[in-house]
């Protein structure tokens, strides 16, 4: 069988200063899988992750030498190249965080935000999209009555939820995922897990984990990071 | 040991916090003790009758031994120099936060805050240059309303740039991190997340201004404030302010019915302030729930 790729990423190495995290890494992800990268503490795979919508430029002091391919809409797009639009590259390439960062507005703001940055401003068609991706999340039901209060309101599984079901509002193709789990209990980890599973039928999920269990339960593949390396 | 100076810093600050309290209570007691007595209808129509007191405010009827027409002119130049000096001092606080990098950072900050070191004397002689300039230009123009709200614009714009500028510093970078990775260019993520999370801190700038700028006399004296100029009919006219009324009467007043004037203009100027102040708060929290939590 012919696996199709998503994302390549072909000999990435990346410098904090004078501080090189990550060495010559070479890698491609299967499209509409659950691809799990791993590795310790400090092994360089969040920066892995932030080359992929070049997120770590945002932060500024650092470098990338390498190249990251990615198939978007069935067309092949060189993330480095200089034309590229960022936001439009963002929005077709979500990501998740390790902590749930809902923004201090409301339930409703929060995921009519990307739309609103994406120039979408029917509002019916947002009110039909956040009714779709809360569904989408299992949250639906939850906070149907609380649209309009503030997301930090909700509880850590609830947040790390609505963070995913607002990164999928714009339908991104691509979902990258860092240790979105790591910050929240049992029970909340195995609704994020089923939600992710849910998921990779309509994008590809790049996942960050230090948790082997879950990586076995839920990835289809896996890498693991050594010191900046590929193992 | 801990301990007791954990209880000496305690007990000092509340002291200093008490004194504080203490003045600001002392002073607004003392308005009321001396304005409260002669706050009232007359204070500000004089001898008008009720009837005439509405053709006064349909502009239809002249006040001319009352504080009414220094309440519109003050009105009018907070409006003006808040008109003036938001739109600019949000755009180069927006400027200083988010765009501005090393060098045109620091020249930025360096001459705001040499503006804001400025005395109002000096930028009202700014004014009252820039009105002779204007005058040999065009032979009609004299000190004015427009002329004394662009000077109060350029008096309080320091207070607007860096409270915006500061508001938008101190807001969380997980912010910007987050817009950046939803798809947001930098003018989404500034105008969409960031200035409503800023607004507070705006607001704080914008009730300072309101304050400067309602009670200036230095600059308003130099740029067009008149004794007894009436309501001005339009941006060109000459007019009278409350800072100026209580700094006249003060000086020149003749018996202690006029210095009780003086006493009831000033508590009127703080009642003023304090509605203003209300006003701006009231359009914050209104703005800041539009903004984050409403959407119908």
């Amino acid at each position: 069988m012919i696996v199709e790729k998503i994302v390549e990423i072909k000999n990435i190495s990346f410098f904090y200063g004078e501080r090189q995290v990550l060495s010559n890494i070479s890698i491609s992800f299967a499209k509409q899988t659950i691809s799990a990268i791993t590795g310790a503490s400090g092994s360089g795979k969040s920066t892995l992750l932030s080359t992929i919508n070049r997120l770590w430029e945002e932060v500024g002091g650092a470098r990338v030498e390498g190249r990251v391919k990615i198939w978007l809409e069935g067309q092949e797009i060189d993330v480095y190249e200089r034309q590229i639009s960022l936001p439009e590259l963002r929005r077709k390439v979500g990501m998740v965080f390790q902590i749930p960062n809902p923004l201090p507005m409301s339930i409703y703001k929060n995921l009519t935000l990307p739309l609103k940055m994406a120039g979408i401003k029917n509002r019916d068609l947002q009110r039909e999209k956040v009714e779709s991706v809360l569904k989408d999340a299992f949250l639906w039901s939850e906070v149907e009555p609380r649209l309009h209060e503030d997301a930090r309101n909700l509880s850590g599984g609830q947040q790390q939820r609505l963070c995913i079901a607002r990164a999928m509002i714009l339908e991104p193709e691509v979902l990258l995922l860092d240790e979105p789990t790591s910050s929240l209990d049992e029970g909340a980890v195995f609704e994020i897990e089923n939600l992710l599973l849910s998921l990779k039928e309509r994008c590809s999920l790049l996942m960050v984990s230090h948790d082997l269990a879950q990586v076995r339960r839920v990835a289809d593949s896996a890498v693991e990071l050594v010191a900046g390396s590929l193992q | 040991m801990n301990r007791v100076y954990d209880c000496l810093l305690y007990f000092s600050a509340g002291i200093c916090g008490l004194l504080l309290l203490g003045a600001v209570a002392g002073l607004t007691g003392f308005l009321l003790w001396h304005g409260l007595p002669v706050l009232g209808l007359e204070l500000f129509f004089g001898s008008l009758k009720i009837g005439e007191i509405v053709d006064v405010i349909f502009l239809q009827q002249v006040v001319v031994d009352g504080l009414w027409p220094a309440v519109v002119g003050t009105c009018l130049l907070v409006l003006m120099a808040l008109s003036t000096a938001l739109p600019l001092g949000l755009g180069a606080g927006i400027y200083l936060a988010e765009y501005a990098g090393g060098k045109a950072k620091t020249l930025f900050s360096l001459t705001f805050d040499l503006l804001a070191g400025v005395p109002s004397i000096v930028i009202g002689l700014f004014g009252f240059s820039l009105t002779l300039y204007l005058h040999r230009q065009f032979s009609s123009l004299t000190p004015c309303l427009l002329i004394s709200g662009l000077s109060l614009a350029l008096l309080v714009l320091p207070y607007l740039v860096r409270t915006t500028q500061t508001a938008l510093e101190d807001l969380p970078d997980s912010l910007r991190l987050t817009a950046a990775a939803l798809g947001a260019e930098k003018s989404a993520t500034i105008i969409l997340v960031l200035l409503p999370q800023a607004l507070p801190g705006i607001f704080s700038g914008v009730v300072l201004a309101i304050g400067r700028a309602a009670e200036d006399t230095a600059v308003i004296m130099l740029t067009g404030v008149v004794a007894t100029a009436g309501i001005p009919r339009s941006l060109f006219d000459n007019y009278e302010a409350l800072p100026f009324y209580i700094f006249y009467t003060a000086s020149q007043f003749s018996d202690q019915h006029e210095l009780q004037q003086g006493f009831g203009a000033a508590l009127v100027l703080l009642i003023i302030c304090v509605l203003l102040f209300t006003g701006a708060g009231l359009i914050r929290k209104k703005a800041s729930y539009r903004l984050l939590y409403h959407s119908k």
